[in-house]
């Protein structure tokens, strides 16, 4: 054909051709493995504490969730102490954090005047950029002290109310559950509320413009508006904090008081999963460094999924969105 | 009527009014944090910091700190910079609508916030445990370690931030390379990159600011000293690690160092997230 | 089979050039959706094939053909063949590289690399031949001369291209698509995004390029398609309905269809 006189450089294109195809496929194999990289971290995480565990989960099973016997002299290793103390704390924190979260995405969203709402909200998220040790700090040598000052007023108060005025009484150490609560309700907050403004965000005008149409006060379009039609996001943003705050070593540290006692008071010392390992791990040896390692095991599977449903619940809103 | 219309109206000014107390609440802390990490920090400043290592105790300085800091962190993000770019283009040009490309979008969304801590397990176990077993004990903990756990901490951030700054590219940018007949590695090292360039800088920065301030994950692994060492299998000392050390301590004039040393990690990692957030925003505008 | 094609479905031509692209009994598919149904044209060696016909006709899907670009995306399939110069380009032997270095493509709005000026256009060629230094500017100069581009971006071959004008951009890019010296042009509504001066440059230079070039260009403007073509093919719901001299198209078109298109009382 008459192509071919005009191509002396036909085989050569063939060539290079086949040279390209078989470079794509390297490359995409290549970065096939960096993306299965991030699988395989995750995996690897769960497997190696596991594995690193094995010792104390095969010697008492079951029992090692259950007994909040913890004497590392006697090498006996219950871990209820730690994983109540993570929870309560956590939950101590979730109660503080999202109602101040929803208060600051709504004012974000709907009070505050536009020239405001970026910088109040850029500094909302500088919050979330402070390193953990920094809260970690400030709680010990600054809110424990204040916290060792009001709790006698807690006593008197919150101390008297029957069934819950158990949890308000104790010597007022300024340590303890309650005050890292606290200190990580201030760490989550800027991550509920940036997930909260974002969905209050994406919420059609047309929507709040025809609640307003029919004499809705502002609270009434968040409340009877916004809230369901954002529901499963923001959910999904509590537990987004949720899972930060489980899984939160420094912050928390310092002002638990690393005690294995078990109290019905939030006043007492008490201690967490993460700062038992924080605490302990370079000291323990044998036994006591896989009970600590398998505590790493149930922390990550309990924020696992955790996390698994904040990003569930997230994904929903994204869809509908179409996003 | 004119009674629902009064309850109305004051349920939603009490409700208004807690709003804004709520985010001054917010901004109390943040102004209360800050005030005392820099009315310590700056109050223990000196120049022996930065000379005299953590040896000496309240007499010395944090220079090993912060030149193992600044080690491992620049370690981590040679680990973790190219694995992450390269998932998220992975991500980004070849999965973008498959069903691995979205388990894995979505776990690395897990991955973003998992406990630092069981992070630093992780390296502990499939890191310093050999490392000891191979070598007989004499590498133990080790700075590579302490940079590999914290590299599992930048990872996420850079894989996601990757992922979306490809995704803004327009996708005429890719069909005018390929109808030039420039194969898809070229097109997506040379072209693409380069149009996202500024983005997944941002996004390795952002990484940055994140692991410098990890402490948790380098306990057990890169486990500290209290000497000077350049040697990336030595024992090594960190700044956040130092100033966990220090704080436990009953001495006051340790805790005068690590307030210091804290002032330094807070501007640091703030200055990070500031000139990220410059970058990001005049990338956005780019776009438009 | 291209005979048989032939034989069934005379190919509409219009032309006395020699063929340079024949399509025969193209079908296109997307994800299931069929696009293109049964298409059978000639289009001139070195003029001007103008392809219009309302949004969503598959006029675009068509030139996208030419060069093979739809298979970068998944779920496309192409089926029948596209000979140029005599060969099947969508045989599954015939070479990417081939294909595009004699297709060039340009497309809606201007897409310069993010480079200098310079590099955006020594960027393909360096793919695919290895040229000295002083080559390589010749080639360049070459390609920006041709696009009518020189004598304004001549002093500024350093700085980055994005800096352009969007009329200087998309000449830019044909001045990218004519260095690797092709035979046949695609243009994809090269001026939709054009200010009515920079359109007109464009089509002068379609004008100037067509005496090296063979080319197809799509367009929804049907002044410009008159202006500048020599051949018009007008495509309805993912068919060839007529394909005549350009002339002819707009002054006697032989469908109603085409008729109601180009006197405007088209939905």
């Amino acid at each position: 054909m008459q192509a071919t006189s005009a191509e002396p450089l036909a085989r050569d294109t063939e060539h290079r051709s086949r040279a390209d195809a078989r470079h794509d496929l390297i490359f995409r194999l290549l970065l096939r493995c960096c993306a299965l990289f991030v699988l395989a971290t995750l995996l690897g995480a769960a497997l190696s504490t596991l594995w690193g565990g094995r010792d104390v989960l095969l010697k008492d099973g079951f029992h090692f969730l259950t007994s909040s016997d913890w004497n590392p002299v006697e090498d006996q290793y219950g871990a209820l102490a730690p994983i109540a103390g993570t929870l309560i704390t956590s939950l101590i924190a979730l109660v503080i954090a999202v109602p101040i979260s929803f208060g600051i995405a709504l004012f974000l969203t709907e009070i505050a005047p536009n020239w405001l709402r970026g910088p109040v909200s850029a500094a909302i998220e500088l919050l979330a950029g402070i390193p953990s040790i920094i809260y970690g700090m400030w709680g010990l040598f600054v809110f424990v002290p204040f916290m060792a000052n009001i709790e006698p007023t807690l006593n008197d108060t919150l101390g008297n109310i029957p069934v819950i005025g158990a949890l308000f009484q104790g010597p007022p150490l300024g340590l303890g559950l309650l005050t890292a609560g606290i200190v990580l309700a201030v760490m989550i907050l800027p991550f509920i509320s940036s997930v909260m403004r974002e969905v209050f965000q994406t919420v059609p005008a047309r929507l709040k413009e025809s609640s307003y149409a029919l004499g809705s006060t502002t609270w009434e379009v968040v409340w009877d508006i916004v809230l369901p039609y954002t529901r499963s996001a923001v959910i999904g943003g509590i537990f987004l904090g949720l899972g930060r705050a489980l899984g939160e070593t420094m912050a928390v540290t310092f002002v638990l008081g690393n005690s294995y006692n078990l109290t019905s008071s939030l006043l007492m010392p008490g201690t967490s999963i993460s700062s038992s390992i924080a605490n302990e791990f370079n000291e323990a040896v044998g036994l006591h460094r896989s009970a600590l390692i398998a505590l790493g095991f149930l922390l990550f599977v309990v924020t696992f999924i955790v996390l698994l449903i904040a990003r569930l619940m997230l994904r929903q809103l994204a869809r509908r969105e179409g996003r | 009527m004119s009674a629902i219309y009064a309850r109305r109206s004051i349920t939603n000014i009490i409700a208004l009014v807690l709003s804004g107390f709520a985010t001054l609440l917010g901004l109390i802390f943040l102004v209360w944090i800050l005030w005392i990490t820099a009315e310590n920090g700056f109050g223990a400043l000196k120049l022996t910091l930065f000379t005299k290592i953590t040896a000496y105790g309240a007499d010395g300085g944090l220079s090993n700190a912060i030149v193992g800091s600044l080690m491992m962190d620049l370690m981590a993000l040679l680990i973790c910079a190219p694995i992450g770019v390269l998932a998220g283009t992975y991500l980004a040009e070849y999965a973008s609508s498959t069903r691995l490309g979205a388990s894995i979008r979505f776990l690395n969304d897990i991955l973003l916030s998992a406990p630092s801590i069981v992070l630093g397990l992780f390296v502990y176990v499939i890191v310093v445990v050999p490392a000891t077993a191979l070598t007989g004990g004499s590498i133990t903990f080790s700075g590579f370690a302490g940079s590999v756990a914290l590299a599992l901490i930048g990872l996420p951030v850079i894989v996601r931030t990757t992922d979306e700054m490809l995704q803004l590219v327009p996708g005429t940018l890719r069909e005018a390379a390929l109808s030039l007949g420039i194969p898809q590695w070229k097109l997506t090292m040379q072209v693409l990159m380069r149009a996202a360039f500024s983005g997944i800088l941002t996004g390795v920065l952002l990484a940055l600011a994140r692991l410098a301030g990890e402490t948790a994950p380098l306990l057990f692994t890169a486990f500290g000293n209290t000497y000077m060492t350049f040697h990336p299998l030595d024992k090594m000392a960190s700044m956040p690690q130092t100033i966990y050390q220090y704080t436990n301590d009953p001495d006051p004039a340790l805790h005068a160092i690590a307030w210091a040393g804290a002032l330094l990690i807070t501007l640091f990692v703030l200055a990070l997230s500031l000139l990220t957030r410059i970058m990001f925003s005049r990338k956005k505008v780019s776009y438009e | 089979m291209n005979d048989l094609a032939a034989a069934t479905a005379a190919p509409m031509t219009g032309a006395a050039a020699p063929a340079k692209i024949k399509v025969r009994d193209v079908h296109f598919y997307y994800n299931g959706y069929h696009a293109l149904k049964g298409i059978n044209m000639d289009i001139p060696e070195k003029q001007v094939t103008a392809i219009i016909g309302p949004s969503g006709c598959g006029k675009s899907t068509l030139l996208r053909i030419f060069n093979r670009i739809y298979a970068i995306y998944p779920k496309l399939e192409a089926q029948g063949n596209i000979e140029l110069d005599g060969e099947n380009i969508l045989d599954p032997n015939y070479s990417m590289n081939r294909l595009r270095t004699k297709v060039g493509m340009v497309f809606q709005k201007p897409v310069p690399f993010p480079m200098t000026i310079f590099e955006n256009v020594a960027y393909g060629i360096r793919h695919h031949e290895k040229l000295s230094r002083a080559d390589m500017e010749i080639r360049v100069e070459q390609a920006l001369r041709s696009a009518a581009l020189w004598d304004e971006v001549k002093d500024k071959l350093k700085q980055s291209a994005l800096g352009l004008s969007g009329g200087q951009q998309q000449r830019l890019c044909i001045a990218r698509g004519i260095a690797l010296r092709p035979e046949v042009l695609l243009l994809d509504e090269p001026t939709s995004a054009l200010d009515p001066i920079a359109t007109g440059r464009i089509e002068q230079l379609v004008e100037e390029l067509k005496h090296e070039y063979t080319i197809v260009i799509v367009t929804h403007n049907m002044q410009q398609a008159a202006r500048c073509s020599d051949r018009t093919a007008f495509m309805y719901l993912g068919e060839l309905i007529e394909f005549d001299n350009t002339e002819k198209i707009f002054t006697k078109p032989g469908k109603k269809q085409t008729e109601d298109y180009i006197t405007g009382r088209f939905g």
